[in-house]
């Protein structure tokens, strides 16, 4: 066996412990649901905060999520402020941005919500940087 | 003697390369040795949600350069800067201090101000976003920013859109749309005549209202910039307004480098898209 550490082993320990600690310190209380501005747009609008809550620390522990809490985690867009509305101190932020890489199947669990991707991300990038940089800018900067 | 700074610039502001430049003109100026380094080689790794594995390594490699060149890092990029707080640093060992540009320009403001000298005769409103701003109190200091360059007045239309910037918005358009329509509406409501966004994201989404000839958008870095007479042009907003233009504007020998096939189906669609206005 190579002594190597395995390339985001850290990464992925760390994402454990903060699902374990957002897993027992949730009382799904709600709350952090009915102050989020981005619950409108979703495509399964819950009248249920509670429930959709408890349907996001489903997807955590590895289950299937309801349309609600799918919903709801498809249009988080970090705005934090669940954060100051929870009563427990859990950061539903990072609850919401750890829901979010489960469900699109990016911690080795089954993928529940679909990502438009976007193939020339990089490459867009790229050809921005070769029309406005200079060639010793994009070798020096980049 | 000045510092030595590494300025993590992020992956897509490389769409505006005035800014990057503009941004190291005025770190130098107030004192900071900047070298730039950015693009999809520094990536945080946060456009991979979609597999943590990537993404974990990406960081990995990111950090690991950073701490390789042994100095303080400046970053540009709100993803990057939030991202490094939130998981970067948690899965990697970090040997660098760490600071957002709005936060040094701001503790910077006694050395900046004198080298505001040229009149910027604008009423400004910023364009603000919810999240971010617990990170980093932008909301509060980009306004101070401005409000010293001779000539901005800024004003307050009361809207502060959702999320932290605009490009997360990219899937969903119903609620970029809204976006799009309060900030017109509430930069009108308070007779800004032009809307300055903090981050190149939201640049490159408001600066549609510019292209579709509802307002003048600008990013705050130009505003500071155009009053130290810095003469950087700011071409991706002048490719933006001439639409289909922008090709002749550009030309084939920069159009060349990255291949005509490209810029038609990757580069062109972007510039020519508009805001859906209701």
């Amino acid at each position: 066996m190579s002594d190597r550490p395995v390339i985001g082993q850290r990464l992925k320990e760390y994402q454990a412990r903060e699902v374990e600690r957002i897993l027992g310190a949730c009382t799904k209380c709600g709350k952090c649901y009915e102050v989020c501005p981005m619950a409108q747009y979703s495509k399964a609008p819950s009248q249920d905060s509670k429930a959709t809550v408890a349907g996001v620390l489903a997807v955590l522990r590895g289950e299937q999520g309801t349309p609600e809490a799918l919903g709801w985690i498809g249009v988080c867009t970090r705005s934090g402020v669940c954060v100051p509305a929870c009563p427990e101190n859990v950061d539903p932020k990072m609850m919401m941005r750890l829901a979010r890489m489960t469900a699109l199947g990016g911690r080795g669990r089954a993928k529940q919500i679909e990502v438009k991707e976007d193939r020339d991300y990089f490459d867009r990038v790229r050809a921005f940087a070769k029309l406005q940089l200079t060639d010793e800018e994009l070798k020096d900067w980049t | 003697m000045s510092e030595r700074v590494t300025f993590w610039y992020g992956c897509n502001v490389l769409r505006h390369g005035d800014i990057i430049h503009a941004c190291l003109d005025i770190l130098r100026a107030i004192g900071y040795e900047a070298s730039p380094v950015g693009g999809p080689d520094y990536c945080c790794g946060t456009v991979r949600d979609a597999n943590q594995m990537t993404a974990g390594g990406m960081a990995t490699r990111t950090v690991g350069k950073l701490n390789d060149r042994g100095a303080r890092v400046v970053a540009w990029c709100p993803s990057c800067h939030s991202h490094m707080h939130d998981f970067m640093e948690k899965g990697n060992d970090r040997h660098f201090d760490m600071t957002y540009l709005v936060d040094l320009l701001h503790a910077n403001r006694q050395k900046l101000a004198p080298l505001l000298v040229h009149k910027v005769p604008m009423k400004v409103m910023l364009h603000r976003h919810i999240g971010f701003n617990e990170l980093v109190p932008v909301n509060r200091m980009v306004p101070e920013l401005l409000g010293m360059i001779p000539g901005v007045e800024v004003v307050d239309g009361g809207y502060t859109a959702p999320g932290y910037m605009c490009a997360s918005f990219g899937a969903l358009p119903k609620a970029l749309e809204d976006i799009h329509a309060n900030t017109l509406r509430a930069a009108k409501a308070c007779g800004a005549e032009a809307v300055v966004t903090t981050f190149h994201q939201c640049y490159r989404e408001i600066v549609g209202l510019d292209a579709a000839r509802a307002i003048d958008v600008y990013n705050y870095i130009h505003l500071i910039a155009r009053s130290m007479g810095l003469p950087y042009e700011d071409e991706y907003k002048a490719w933006k307004r001439a639409g289909d233009g922008a090709t002749a504007m550009i030309g084939a020998e920069r159009i060349a480098k990255v291949g005509i096939e490209f810029y038609e189906r990757a580069v062109l669609p972007e510039l020519k898209k508009r805001p859906n206005l209701r």
